[in-house]
């Protein structure tokens, strides 16, 4: 028998020219499934090439081959045990200490004082790998020369100084010798406090600054040969420096590199939506591009055509469709990936190599065909009900109706049903693959689905109760407006998906703002008369009397100065379990390792007792523990601890589970012990004030002059710096959130294509009755904002429903931003209209005779 | 009354000019009603089409009542059509998400000040639809539809009305039904009735027949029966 089927390449010949004959309709289509890809390409593409960057640039990003960082002084023990490292391994290994602190400095005349991030090098030594750019240029040994510093622009900038001017740090003067444009191992120092200082070890010791229990931190920088085994030279190091994070150049920057998979992780996601919008905008175009096709469909079916030569046809145009909108998204996505670095603004601290990002934009063109397949694959598999008895009669009987019909109905589509759960299932798995979890692919499959059902229920609902009011009122309405809102309900319209999808594009790009706008106010709120806004860290002991009778005499200060002691410890087991032994469930090593540690007797201001009883003795070997870090730690009262404290272990049990309040000055530590256990120890103190903002410039001067070495954190600048930092990391999110929104657009413009013809009947229908140009704006602008307002409705009340849930679990408070809500419907209004009209302008300019002959 | 001077109309696909209408001169009067025949192609419609300001001639000039359309701007042309001209099509072109009575109600609104409700309802009682008012298009079956498109026409209460092969999609029935309307509109309120058909029977009930192929008018006389009528309203016969 003879093989019947249409050959593949004549399938592909009808599809590629029944695409040919509606190109605006499918260029909307090409749109929608090159937005998600761009997206995609562009966040994966970015963080492609930053980790390549930090795996060729590892050395340089750590200025040696291997660092080891601890958070206090190394003792003449420490630096025997590393001395004795180095004889042992013979000659070749160098090594050299740096030193990152946090301080305050000025530059006189101007006695205004900074606070600044401070790092002490040997010049001599440091940097092994990488260069420190300086400007004028010169070596860094040439600038850290004697009493001299480098320091970065944002320095010069803030205090109006200038190269070659003097810069007052620890009671003593430096001279600026140049402008530190960058330095290799920036990175490690994270985003630091204040603008960068270098200056050499030397003249920091000769400022004081490293005062015992002060909260510098040391790095231990090695450059070894490449005959020597870094794995066996780390374990040595870590044998000798237990208490130091140890690090090779073979791992980059895990803490960064960690980061920047939760955030590729977190923004695809965001991209994935965008991209699933799409996919549902070709699937909703498709399907309106059958249902135009009939006549097409039921010819071929009545010449011997059979439903999977009818299918390939379909698929082979949207498999063309899909990779025309990916090669186009992998293109878009190319130049997201060079703006990333641009919108990212100054949180990255290196710029990415930007390379051609392959496993990007295959994985970008793969998850946009796949998805397309996918969604569109319902829709085509339409095309086996269609009957060829269609050429003679354009009706066909209807299936029975009642509850009875509806079963039948969708019985008659249980393949339909299957292959969505299919889609839903694949959809997990693609979010599983893009965020390496799971747990997150399920989750997303799940709530993505269910928000996409109940938006599309909301959008159904909100399209009943206008149709119900309309239905009630339309004659009395004005004729334009009448017909515009009727014509929501045109046949083919597929209102509720394009609401739907709009509505959440709206949702998302607004939810991620009011998140935005709640956590800010939220620190703003903090900065209230009762609580500190002014903190002081590096306070010795012998200065405490003093700092206190300092705060007494200065003008302005509302609220007194709190002191709270601070010690460093060290745990070495929970619940009878060894660091190492924790090791493997993700515990938060430093955490442990460099423990911050206060006393009280009493539960300290701000703090309440969740579980347990507070000590009465200040001599038990108890401790209370911050409920964060109880849950994370899996500590509960009972629970058996070890901390080594000065070198001397102590077992202890938590008799306290207490919840900080975040605002009080105690918020600051989660583990406070007695006071019998601690006092003896070397305390460095924390103090908060709250002084009326115009005299923190003057207690600051004043403080500065008296204490140099104290720094003062004035809570109105570290705002700044938060929100700057929240502002850029919305400002991405919120950027490729923005990316539904055109998604949602483009699923508007393709519908309102794939009613074109329809549209363009009606204009020339009513053109043919006497209606004006204006009339015929008039009508559609109706029907395409008040499509707009809707689909803003529905997605500002979810993106408040969305906020409000996400805020409580953070604990902060929500409450409605209404300039916010209304310019977000206004916009999606406005948006939908020009969106609307772009994609139908051209029906004004026809000629009633062009369309009604078509007839 | 209608008048049409050596009107033309071509297009132009890529190098080639398509003739459609070659030079047609004809006049119509006031309460005639006229059909318009010829095969496929001949350019019925488009003739439909030039006289009624729906499309402008290549070269030529169509006059309705001593006003110039073929000089007319696109907003005063529609001001023109509103008033002065009623149209049925073959595809009755309801708009789908309007009602009955919406459809009928739309020429009203656009055209005249005032409301047209009372008028719109009367029409749609008269064609026999006053049960299905409230219905839209897609529930009314070809024959209801092509009544809600004769009421429509009617509304502003035209001096002309265009009909393009206004029974071709109705079964006899229906079509003879709305022909018969057609028919007593312009018996009754003296409306001009230009209706183009391909069907023998419904051009043999016109006062006057125009015949075109390829483009001319071949033939332009008045039907036996119209003519017999005449002449007996004339006094020639007995």
């Amino acid at each position: 028998m003879a093989n019947r089927a249409l050959s593949w390449k004549r399938a592909g010949a009808i599809g590629w020219r029944d695409l040919k004959s509606a190109p605006g309709k499918f260029g909307f289509v090409v749109l929608s499934v090159a937005v998600g890809v761009a997206a995609l390409v562009g966040v994966r593409g970015f963080s492609e090439s930053f980790r390549k960057t930090l795996g060729i640039e590892s050395k340089s990003l750590m200025a040696g081959d291997l660092s080891a960082r601890m958070f206090h002084e190394p003792t003449t023990e420490d630096q025997g045990k590393i001395a004795s490292i180095l004889q042992k391994k013979g000659g070749g290994i160098r090594s050299t200490w740096v030193t990152e602190t946090v301080s305050m400095a000025s530059a006189p005349p101007d006695p205004v004082p900074l606070l600044v991030s401070l790092k002490a090098v040997d010049p001599a030594e440091y940097p092994y790998y990488g260069t420190a750019e300086l400007e004028p240029a010169m070596t860094l040994k040439q600038a850290l020369d004697g009493d001299s510093v480098v320091v970065a622009e944002e320095f010069l900038i803030r205090l109006n100084a200038q190269v070659g001017q003097t810069l007052r740090l620890g009671g003593r003067n430096f001279k600026i010798a140049a402008v530190l444009k960058q330095e290799p191992d920036r990175l490690t120092a994270g985003a630091g406090m204040g603008p960068r200082v270098m200056i050499s070890q030397a003249a920091l010791e000769r400022t004081g600054l490293l005062a015992p229990g002060s909260r510098a931190s040391q790095r231990l920088l090695m450059k070894f040969p490449e005959q020597i085994d870094p794995v066996v030279l780390r374990k040595e190091v870590e044998q000798a420096l237990p208490e130091a994070q140890v690090m090779d150049f073979r791992e980059g920057n895990p803490a960064l590199s960690q980061g920047l998979d939760n955030a590729t992780a977190v923004l695809s996601l965001i991209c994935l939506v965008a991209m699933v919008l799409g996919a549902i905008g070709v699937a909703m175009a498709m399907h309106a591009h059958l249902e135009q096709r009939m006549d097409m469909l039921a010819i071929l079916k009545a010449v011997g055509a059979g439903s999977a030569d009818l299918l390939r046809i379909f698929l082979l145009q949207t498999l063309g469709l899909g990779l025309a909108g990916g090669v186009l998204g992998v293109a878009a996505g190319v130049g997201v990936m060079a703006a990333l670095p641009a919108v990212f603004g100054n949180l990255l601290p290196v710029h990415a190599v930007l390379e051609f990002p392959w496993k990007s934009v295959a994985a970008g063109m793969g998850t946009g065909l796949l998805t397309t397949l996918l969604f569109c694959l319902p829709p085509l598999l339409d095309v086996r009900a269609v009957r060829p008895v269609l050429v003679l009669r354009r009706l066909v009987e209807q299936g029975p109706q009642g509850v009875g019909g509806w079963f039948a109905r969708w019985w008659a589509r249980r393949l339909q049903l299957g292959i969505s759960a299919v889609v839903v299932a694949a959809l997990g798995a693609i979010a599983w693959a893009l965020s390496d979890s799971a747990k997150v692919g399920t989750w997303f499959a799940v709530l993505f689905t269910a928000a996409l059902v109940v938006l599309l229920v909301m959008a159904a609902v909100a399209l009943w109760v206008l149709r119900f009011l309309l239905n009630r009122i339309r004659l009395r309405l004005p004729s334009f407006l009448r017909h515009g809102l009727a014509n929501l309900y045109r046949p083919g319209n597929q209102s509720a998906a394009v609401l739907a999808a709009l509505g959440l594009g709206v949702m998302l790009i607004l939810a991620v703002y009011l998140m935005q706008a709640a956590l800010l106010r939220d620190l703003r709120e903090t900065a209230s008369p009762k609580l500190p806004n002014v903190f002081l860290i590096d306070v010795t002991t012998d200065e405490v009397a003093g700092v206190k009778e300092f705060f007494q005499r200065q003008p302005g200060v509302i609220q007194a100065l709190d002191l709270m002691p601070g010690v460093t410890g060290r745990f070495t087991s929970l619940n009878g379990k060894t660091l190492d032994q924790l090791k493997e469930q993700h515990f938060p090593r430093r955490m442990l390792e460099n423990a911050e540690l206060t006393w009280a007797d009493a539960p300290p201001a701000g703090d309440k007792v969740t579980q347990g009883k507070w000590w009465t003795n200040g001599d038990v070997a108890q401790l209370a523990v911050g409920t964060g870090v109880a849950e994370r730690l899996h500590l509960g009262v009972g629970s058996s601890v070890e901390l080594e404290i000065g070198g001397k272990v102590r077992a202890l049990t938590v008799a306290a589970v207490f919840r900080a309040d975040g605002q009080h000055l105690a918020s600051r530590i989660s583990f406070v012990l007695p006071s019998g256990q601690l006092k003896d120890q070397t305390t460095e103190w924390y103090g908060g004030a709250h002084i009326d903002p115009k005299q923190v410039g003057a207690m600051e001067r004043a403080l500065f002059a008296a204490y140099p070495t104290i720094t003062v954190i004035n809570l109105a600048d570290e705002l700044d710096r938060i929100e700057s930092v929240v502002n850029q990391i919305t400002f991405v999110v919120r950027f490729l959130a923005g990316f539904s929104i055109f998604a949602g657009l483009m699923i508007l413009a393709s519908s309102i294509a794939s009613t074109r013809f329809r549209r363009m009947r009606e204009a020339v229908v009513l053109k043919t009755l006497g209606a004006t140009r204006m009339r015929i704006v008039r009508t559609f602008s109706v029907e395409f904002s008040v499509l707009g307002l809707l689909a803003g409705s529905v997605g500002v009340v979810f993106a408040n429903i969305l906020t409000r849930v996400l805020l409580s679990k953070l604990g902060v408070g929500f409450h409605i931003e209404w300039l916010e809500t209304v310019v977000a419907l206004v916009g999606t209004a406005v948006l939908a209209t020009a969106t609307g009209w772009i994609a139908s302008y051209r029906i004004l300019g026809l000629r009633p005779l062009e369309v009604l002959r078509e007839e | 009354m209608i008048e049409v001077r050596d009107a033309k109309k071509w297009i132009q696909n890529g190098a080639r000019r398509v003739e459609i209408l070659k030079g047609i001169t004809l006049t119509i009067p006031a309460g005639q009603f006229v059909a318009i025949v010829g095969a496929s192609g001949s350019g019925k419609s488009t003739l439909l089409g030039l006289l009624a300001g729906l499309d402008t001639p290549s070269s030529g000039e169509i006059w309705l009542d001593g006003v110039p359309i073929h000089n007319l701007a696109e907003a005063e042309l529609a001001a023109v059509r509103g008033r002065k001209i009623g149209f049925v099509f073959q595809s009755y072109q309801l708009i789908q998400t309007l009602t009955a009575l919406e459809n009928v109600l739309l020429p009203h609104e656009l055209n005249v000040e005032g409301s047209g409700l009372a008028q719109a309802r009367q029409l749609l009682e008269g064609v026999g639809l006053a049960e299905r008012m409230e219905h839209y298009p897609v529930q009314l079956s070809g024959g209801e539809q092509q009544r809600v498109a004769l009421a429509r026409a009617f509304v502003v209460e035209p001096p002309i009305v265009m009909a393009d092969e206004p029974t071709g999609n109705l079964d006899s029935a229906n079509g003879r039904m709305v022909l018969d309307l057609l028919l007593e509109r312009n018996r009754k309120s003296g409306t001009t009735l230009v209706l183009v058909t391909h069907d023998p029977e419904v051009a043999g009930m016109a006062d006057r027949k125009i015949v075109l192929k390829d483009g001319m008018v071949v033939e332009d006389t008045l039907p036996f029966t119209a003519a017999t009528e005449l002449m007996l309203d004339r006094g020639v016969h007995g």
